[in-house]
């Protein structure tokens, strides 16, 4: 099995350097270790807003979202055994050809990514906190505690989406009751607080028992325990349901596509290849992974909204204009999903180009996700009730989904997930996501103090969006015009 | 009909092709053979508009296959070396998915039509993804003649098919170029080249080491095998 696992690591990281190149993908921990240094260094601030308490709560939570996004090895083992990723072909496919069994390479997949995503984020970001020990006077054994526990929290979520992804993989009821337990899980934590919150973050509640915070090792141990057997017995349900063979059925299914190429004619060229994406996406249940991963993030930045109004009783106004361009952002999520669902090597023979794919793909977003996004703003500004900002929110929502969507094509192309490793790509895209992001938040928050301020500046920000997002779109056809299928 | 002229193709420090020059007419069955890693794959790649060269150029149908890739492809059939339809799609979904971007008319009749020739009816509403390889293989062959390319570029077209539908296949081919189609067809299986192709060239790495008809590529060896081990010295 070691062997297997070195083999699997440097497979993973040439998969990954191959997105860019080697010194581009080694300098990624290094740009996270300068910016963890650069937030600690400048943490003062922050702590004179936020108890640690509430920041470190943050930071494991992050870390557990974290881990939830990296763990999901039901959905991409079966991706890779079926075969849907082009030419391309991973150790995880080999016990059908090698007496191996497939339960211990989905637990080899299981360790290789907590090594690997371990090595590329966790590990970078607590150096570069030792690294601010001079200036911030930082405690090391502090930080070396925030690591353990959080490694804890790190690993509570990847072993919680190992397990419910691989429950896919048997049964499509019990992965719904699952996710429908897990959600209730959190709302009962984060809204009633009826559920305590260590029971979801035990790696959290170990920390709240260690320096600075108190010296209660006894306390500590037990919730390390508690988190180890939680990830245990996640980790050993998920490869108890892993099959011993992968054997896809083949169901014959209805014919859809002649329905939607006619219904969508209008389209000319575009006909044929939306239908496909709309197939794909149904066939594949994209719409269900794209509505999860669109919404927990949301459900997050909502629990830190609320809890950062009502929880910490800090006065800052989360209007329904503020989540509307929170929203906008996230579109970035379902632009990767639309580019997951299969490869499109087989494209390369016919008369069709890269842009007009990812043209297509843009075409599918806006008459998949538009409502998403608008649909969970009016019903922020209704639970909040905060709906006189509506007529203000949607135009937000609308535009910034968009544009944040056309900036990550015509950054990404078809491999969105791929060159989002990439640090260049990466660096262009956070400038170009966080600076509007940054402006319309600040602007949100002006909007009862200033209205005329306010409004005057957001219709600046989205008319800047809109010219941009069009010479994007323009551009898309010069960007990728020379690159094929595959590439 | 294909004409390429000093075709060269580096990727990085690896020269895949090095200046080959090759022409082939209307209606002839032209072969390429090569050891593995010999550079077939990369040329028909280029030749199709998949790739472009470093150096040289090409032309499909009177079509800049550098400049004009699209167009290259709207003319011509291709059956790449792995067959990989969308695994998304039904056998039947994506023959009427290629023949919408190719814009054929009566897509429907075709469709049957190429169904009936592999006996696919059976596959007709499963999933690419679940049929077997060699009905993949038959899907992407008919996928390339449903628009009735006046010339076709096939990688190893032969692989993964039974002996009932390499030989249906291999009497389709011959009736195609008969009635004026052009075959361009890259493959390892030499006996059955032999009986098909009315020129071959044999690439080694990266350059064209010998050219002409069957007769004149086999020389004095018994069979095409044998004049292919002599001529890559194997």
């Amino acid at each position: 099995m070691g062997g297997v696992l070195r083999l699997m690591l440097r497979e993973e990281f040439r998969v990954h350097t191959s997105y860019s190149s080697r010194s581009m993908f080694l300098s990624f921990p290094i740009i996270i270790l300068l910016f963890s240094t650069a937030i600690a260094v400048t943490s003062g601030r922050l702590f004179a807003y936020t108890p640690l308490a509430d920041a470190v709560l943050l930071l494991h939570a992050t870390v557990f979202l974290y881990g939830l996004s990296v763990g999901a090895f039901g959905f991409l083992g079966r991706q890779y055994l079926e075969r849907t990723n082009g030419t391309r072909n991973y150790i995880v496919t080999m016990p059908g050809l090698l007496p191996m069994r497939l339960r211990r390479t989905f637990l080899g997949m299981y360790a290789r990514d907590a090594i690997f995503y371990v090595a590329l984020l966790l590990a970078p970001a607590t150096a570069g906190l030792a690294l601010s020990i001079p200036l911030t006077h930082f405690r090391i054994t502090s930080i070396g505690i925030l690591f353990a526990t959080g490694f804890l929290s790190f690993l509570v979520g990847m072993s919680l989406s190992f397990f419910v992804s691989t429950l896919y993989m048997r049964s499509r009821i019990g992965f719904v009751a699952a996710v429908i337990g897990v959600t209730g899980l959190f709302a009962g934590a984060g809204t009633t607080r009826t559920i305590p919150l260590s029971w979801i973050l035990p790696g959290f509640a170990a920390h709240e028992q260690l320096p600075p915070f108190r010296t209660d090792l006894f306390a500590a141990a037990g919730w390390s325990l508690l988190a180890s057997a939680i990830i245990g017995l996640l980790v050993a349900g998920a490869a108890g349901l892993v099959p011993d063979r992968f054997e896809p059925r083949a169901v014959p299914v209805r014919e859809e596509l002649p329905r939607l190429v006619s219904r969508f004619r209008r389209l000319g060229t575009y006909a044929p290849l939306l239908s496909k994406e709309l197939v794909d996406l149904q066939r594949s249940g994209t719409y269900a992974k794209m509505f999860f991963s669109f919404v927990t993030p949301l459900l997050f930045l909502s629990f830190t909204a609320w809890f950062v109004r009502y929880g910490l009783q800090v006065p800052v106004g989360f209007n329904t204009v503020f989540y509307a361009g929170m929203v906008g952002f996230f579109g970035v999520i379902l632009y990767n999903w639309l580019n997951n669902v299969d490869a499109t090597d087989y494209l390369a023979g016919l008369p069709v180009s890269v842009p007009q794919v990812i043209r297509a793909k843009l075409i599918s977003f806006l008459l998949l996700t538009t409502w998403l996004g608008v649909g969970f703003v009016g019903l922020i500004a209704w639970l909040n009730a905060d709906t006189r900002l509506l007529w203000l929110a949607i135009p937000i929502v609308l535009v910034t989904s968009v544009y944040i969507v056309v900036v990550t094509a015509y950054l990404t192309g078809l491999r969105t997930n791929s060159f989002l490793f990439d640090p260049g790509v990466l660096a262009r895209f956070s400038v170009m996501s966080m600076l509007p992001d940054f402006g319309l938040t600040i602007l949100s928050f002006t909007i009862d103090r200033d209205p005329t301020f306010a409004i005057l500046g957001i219709a600046l920000v989205l008319g800047i969006l809109v010219a941009t997002t069009y010479m994007l779109l323009k551009g898309i056809d010069a960007k990728w015009r020379g690159t094929e299928f595959g590439d | 009909m294909i004409e390429a002229s000093h075709l060269t193709k580096r990727f990085g420090s690896v020269e895949a092709l090095r200046g080959v020059d090759v022409s082939v007419d209307r209606g002839e069955f032209f072969g390429l053979f090569g050891p593995n890693g010999a550079g077939k794959t990369t040329m028909l790649r280029i030749l199709t508009g998949q790739l472009r060269p470093t150096e040289g150029r090409a032309r499909v149908l009177e079509v800049d296959v550098v400049s004009e890739p699209l167009r290259v492809k709207s003319v011509i059939g291709i059956v790449p070396e792995v067959e990989s339809p969308p695994s998304y799609l039904t056998a039947s979904e994506y023959l009427y998915f290629v023949g919408h971007v190719r814009k054929v008319d009566g897509i429907e009749g075709r469709i049957d039509r190429w169904f009936r020739f592999f006996d696919l009816e059976g596959s007709r509403g499963i999933l690419c993804k679940d049929l077997s390889k060699g009905t993949r293989q038959k899907l992407m062959l008919a996928a390339a003649f449903l628009h009735e390319p006046a010339v076709v570029f096939l990688d190893e077209p032969f692989i993964n098919l039974d002996p009932i539908y390499q030989r249906k296949l291999k009497d389709f081919l011959l009736e195609y170029v008969g009635h004026g189609g052009t075959v361009f067809m890259a493959s390892h299986l030499l006996d059955i080249a032999e009986k098909v192709c009315d020129r071959v060239a044999v690439i080694q790495d990266g350059a064209i080491v010998a050219t002409g008809s069957v007769d004149e590529v086999r020389g004095s060896e018994s069979d095409l095998e044998a004049a292919f081990l002599r001529i890559v010295g194997a």
